[in-house]
């Protein structure tokens, strides 16, 4: 059984922190996209993963260059998985030994870099040593990241290279003779290269170089010819015991190849289990890094079912504020099976308090800290959020529709240990079979073993024993006549957030039957809607 | 001393682009390769696409391979790396792609014929041609745009060596012409820094075209001039100093200016490869005292040669080589094809 959808996924907000998540090598990108929940019966695990996040932050926090080493090692780290596969039965190329040698130098830096810290980290991060592999690829010890095949992998090799040198050498003193020869008694000058380029246009040249017996037309196209030194019984010689000897060299350079490539198999496994490693750290620190970045504090992990948050933050919606230069309004609440509803007024911030919820449970789950100042949750069977969205308009069903069929998935799905967040569920439809709809919902929902956190504006929904009712703060506590003198002078942009600045998010524990403030009316106005309506909706309010 | 070990002290990269295509550009990039195998200058190869390939893939003619010593540093991709005939060390895996992989950089370590390519981004470029003299080049060469129609911009290299040729045109008197037109142009005069030039630079960003009217500036809704040269008339007025052109300068741009605006107002463009306007329409054009500069010239370092056109007919290579060493004045010009020796550099 899967913890939750794609849409709570995303609509809880967990979709665009894992986004925000920045891991660096191939190996944590793979090791993000495994990730798994943590489910309930796995607490100790999970403790582990956050012992291990903790291990990290307190190593960026104590030694902050060694975050910035590890960083920058881990940039230009590529994946080998399909080298090594190839290792097995082929010879591997000059750039596939190339990266091999640059990762072993990579993992030997990381290493060093890791104990030069003193701590003593978790063995999931410590890599097993491949000094004796890089030793094999690195035959000059001088620990450059460069790669050939060196003279030092083979004397022959060397000695073939040397002899190649040696008569390429006599080639060219051979051809310079001839050519000082040619140029004194023709009068002509050949380039570096041995050539003498003569247009066609030229024919009488062209006539009289093809008669000088140490020349033979090498190259011609439609606009001149290329000359160019003929060879003597001597260079061709020479020439022929260098093709022999590049035969020879390509051969010892494909045996070494062919050695060098068994002697990487032979290390395939340690390889692998080190670039796991290597995953383990990169993706830990990034989640490291973020909660360093995010104000994020591990969550106390309890058996009893229950989500309980102190001082929370939506990140995604702190994210915007942030960059509209606004604080977030942190909120608090505690969840335990059964049902609680949040009341209150319109822009009050109910459906982000849902989130939030459904936030820090999920980021708990899947193992990352939360951005609260506290918080204590007991690990849920199941998460599902539900909450308008145009998908189902999409599909051709209306928002009821689409929220009936989702409803139904909830209720089908749901097991001992859920966690249900359901967002103003039947506003779309008749207020009386709404209200009625949601009561009855609320009636099945409480005895059973989920938390379930409902906003509603139905007061009467809050009625009824073992219902637990919280209430958005609102702008019970604001100074109306404040606010009614910067309304009046705002723009339609300017007018909703003068109403956000003086509307207070936080929620707060109402009496059982407690009326719900009545703002709508309130806001409707302060929005600019005439005088003339809402002074008739109070009128029938009244009646 | 070779033309190459003088360049080497004035610049760091030089990028050889011809004025057409078969100007002899490959011929130029192999003459100077061989003239730093002869003085022992250490060279950074590469090119600004794919080069190298044995035949020319635009015009099917022959373009030969690039032959290197031990020593040169150069770019290629990994998928041409198998292919070099050279032996070649592996220094450095960059990340600038291109359709045949990475690039490499490498050192040769035996000497033979490697298919050279390099970046397609200009800034990867530009951050490659660092890379390859920190490992040790002492000079980048870079084989350029086949045709300066598509040389990208002044910031891709110190200066460009410009490759010329008969291909240009069957008479000489134009083939100089011609060239020493684009040699004028590259080397139009840089608007000196200042008040207007801080102002062009603060307001580059929107490429738009801009009036400049002492310390005021007016930001007209036009990118270009084509096909708007009467809104641009019409924008001009009498205090209006400069006018500066994000976009390409054609001859309808100016078209529509009043000839008596045309003398007072100073025409600035980003670089000299923004104008398409030809030699003698250029000519009547300064001669009505059209005042023009550019934010960044391009420096011309040398000039070669090629007297052969691939259509069969060629010049006497000497006549070709003295006729535009008389237009040049102070840029060194080579004729590569025929290893002309190379003479005046002032």
């Amino acid at each position: 059984m899967r913890l939750s959808n794609v849409k709570t996924r995303s609509e809880t907000g967990l979709d665009h922190i894992m986004h925000s998540i920045n891991v660096m090598t191939p190996f944590g990108k793979t090791r993000m996209k495994e990730m798994l929940p943590f489910m309930p019966g796995e607490e100790e695990r999970l403790n582990e993963e956050f012992r291990k996040l903790e291990e990290l932050l307190s190593l960026a926090e104590k030694n902050p260059q060694t975050v910035d080493l590890l960083i920058e090692l881990f940039m230009d780290m590529k994946d080998i998985g399909f080298t090594i596969d190839r290792s097995k039965n082929n010879a591997l190329t000059v750039v596939e030994l190339f990266e091999i040698k640059s990762l072993l130098l990579k993992m030997k830096k990381l290493t060093e870099v890791l104990e030069a810290t003193g701590m003593n980290l978790s063995e999931e991060f410590i890599l097993i040593d491949t000094l004796e592999l890089l030793d094999i690829l690195d035959p000059r010890k001088d620990r450059l990241n460069t790669f050939y095949i060196y003279d030092e992998f083979s004397e022959e090799l060397a000695n073939f290279r040397k002899r190649k040198r040696e008569l390429e050498l006599n080639v060219r003193r051979e051809q310079k003779v001839i050519k000082q020869k040619v140029e004194a008694q023709y009068g002509i000058s050949l380039t570096p290269k041995f050539d003498y380029v003569v247009s066609k246009s030229n024919k009488e040249l062209v006539k009289i170089i093809k008669e000088i017996p140490e020349l033979t037309a090498d190259d011609e196209d439609y606009l001149s010819v290329t000359f160019t030194l003929k060879n003597t019984d001597e260079t061709d010689l020479l020439i022929k015991e260098m093709d022999d000897l590049n035969e020879k060299m390509e051969d010892e350079e494909l045996k070494i190849r062919e050695t060098l490539s068994e002697e990487i198999f032979r290390f395939s496994e340690i390889l692998i289990k080190n670039c796991v490693k290597i995953g383990e750290l990169d993706f830990t620190l990034s989640k490291a890094i973020y909660a360093k970045q995010h104000q994020c504090v591990k969550p106390e992990i309890v058996t009893e079912h229950v989500v309980e948050i102190e001082d929370g933050r939506h990140l995604v919606v702190e994210e915007i504020l942030i960059a509209k230069n606004k604080q977030y309004c942190p909120v608090s609440i505690r969840l335990k099976d059964g049902v609680t509803c949040i009341t209150g007024a319109n822009m009050g911030g109910k459906t982000v308090s849902l989130k939030l919820v459904g936030l820090v449970a999920m980021l708990t789950q899947y193992g990352f800290f939360v951005p609260c100042k506290t918080a204590k949750v007991g690990l849920s069977n199941y998460i599902h959020i539900l909450i308008g969205d145009s998908q189902s308009v999409q599909r051709g069903l209306s928002s009821f529709g689409g929220e009936m069929e989702e409803l139904k998935e909830i209720l089908d799905q749901s097991r001992e240990r859920s966690l249900l967040l359901i967002d103003e569920i039947a506003s779309g439809t008749n207020p009386v079979e709404g209200l009625a709809l949601t009561k009855s919902l609320v009636t099945y929902l409480k005895i059973r073993p989920y938390i379930s956190l409902i906003t509603t504006h139905f007061d009467s929904v809050t009625v009824g024993e073992s219902i637990r009712n919280m209430q958005v703060m609102g702008l019970a506590h604001a100074d109306f006549l404040k606010l009614e003198r910067e309304i009046k002078y705002a723009n339609r942009k300017e007018r909703i957030e003068v109403i956000q600045k003086y509307m207070d998010y936080r929620l707060y524990s109402a009496e059982n039957g407690e009326e719900i403030p009545k703002d709508a009316l309130n806001i409707a106005k302060m929005l600019g809607i005439y005088d003339e309506i809402i002074e008739n909706a109070k009128i029938i309010l009244e009646s | 001393m070779g033309l190459l070990s003088q360049l080497k002290q004035k610049y760091k990269t030089l990028s050889i682009v011809g004025m057409a295509k078969n100007a002899g550009k490959t011929t130029a990039l192999n003459y100077l390769i061989e003239e730093a195998m002869d003085d022992g200058v250490v060279l950074g190869i590469t090119s600004t696409g794919r080069d190298g390939e044995s035949i020319d893939l635009v015009t099917g003619t022959d373009k030969p391979k690039v032959f290197l010593d031990t020593g040169t540093i150069v770019s290629v991709p990994v998928k041409l790396y198998e292919m070099a005939d050279a032996g070649l060390e592996i220094l450095r895996m960059t990340k600038y792609p291109t359709a045949l992989g990475e690039i490499l950089l490498c050192r040769v370590a035996e000497s033979g014929y490697v298919q050279i390519a390099g970046p397609v981004n200009t800034k990867d470029h530009q951050k490659m041609c660092i890379e390859m003299l920190e490992l040790g080049a002492e000079i980048v060469l870079i084989d350029g745009a086949i045709d300066r129609k598509s040389i990208a911009a002044p910031d891709t290299s110190d200066a460009i060596i410009l490759a010329t040729g008969a291909v240009l045109s069957r008479s000489i008197k134009k083939v100089v012409e011609e060239t020493a037109h684009i040699v004028g142009l590259y080397r139009l005069s840089v608007l000196e820094d200042g008040k207007t030039r801080d102002l062009i630079l603060n307001n580059q960003d929107v490429e738009k075209i801009m009036l400049i009217k002492g310390e005021k500036i007016q930001i007209l809704d036009l990118k270009t001039g084509l096909s708007a040269g009467r809104f641009l008339d019409e924008a001009i007025d009498d205090e209006t100093e400069y006018v500066y052109i994000p976009g390409a300068l054609t001859r309808s741009v100016i078209a529509d200016i009043h000839p008596q605006k045309m003398k007072t107002v100073n025409f600035i463009l980003k670089d000299p490869t923004k104008i398409f306007i030809d030699a003698t329409p250029w000519q009547q054009l300064r001669k009505k005292g059209f005042n023009i500069q550019v934010l960044e010239n391009i420096k011309v370092a040398a000039l070669t040669v090629n007297p052969y056109a691939p259509a069969g007919y060629s010049f006497e290579h000497e006549t070709l080589l003295k006729e535009m060493r008389n237009a040049m004045e102070d840029i060194p010009v080579i004729d590569v094809k025929m290893g002309g020796e190379f003479c005046e550099t002032i």
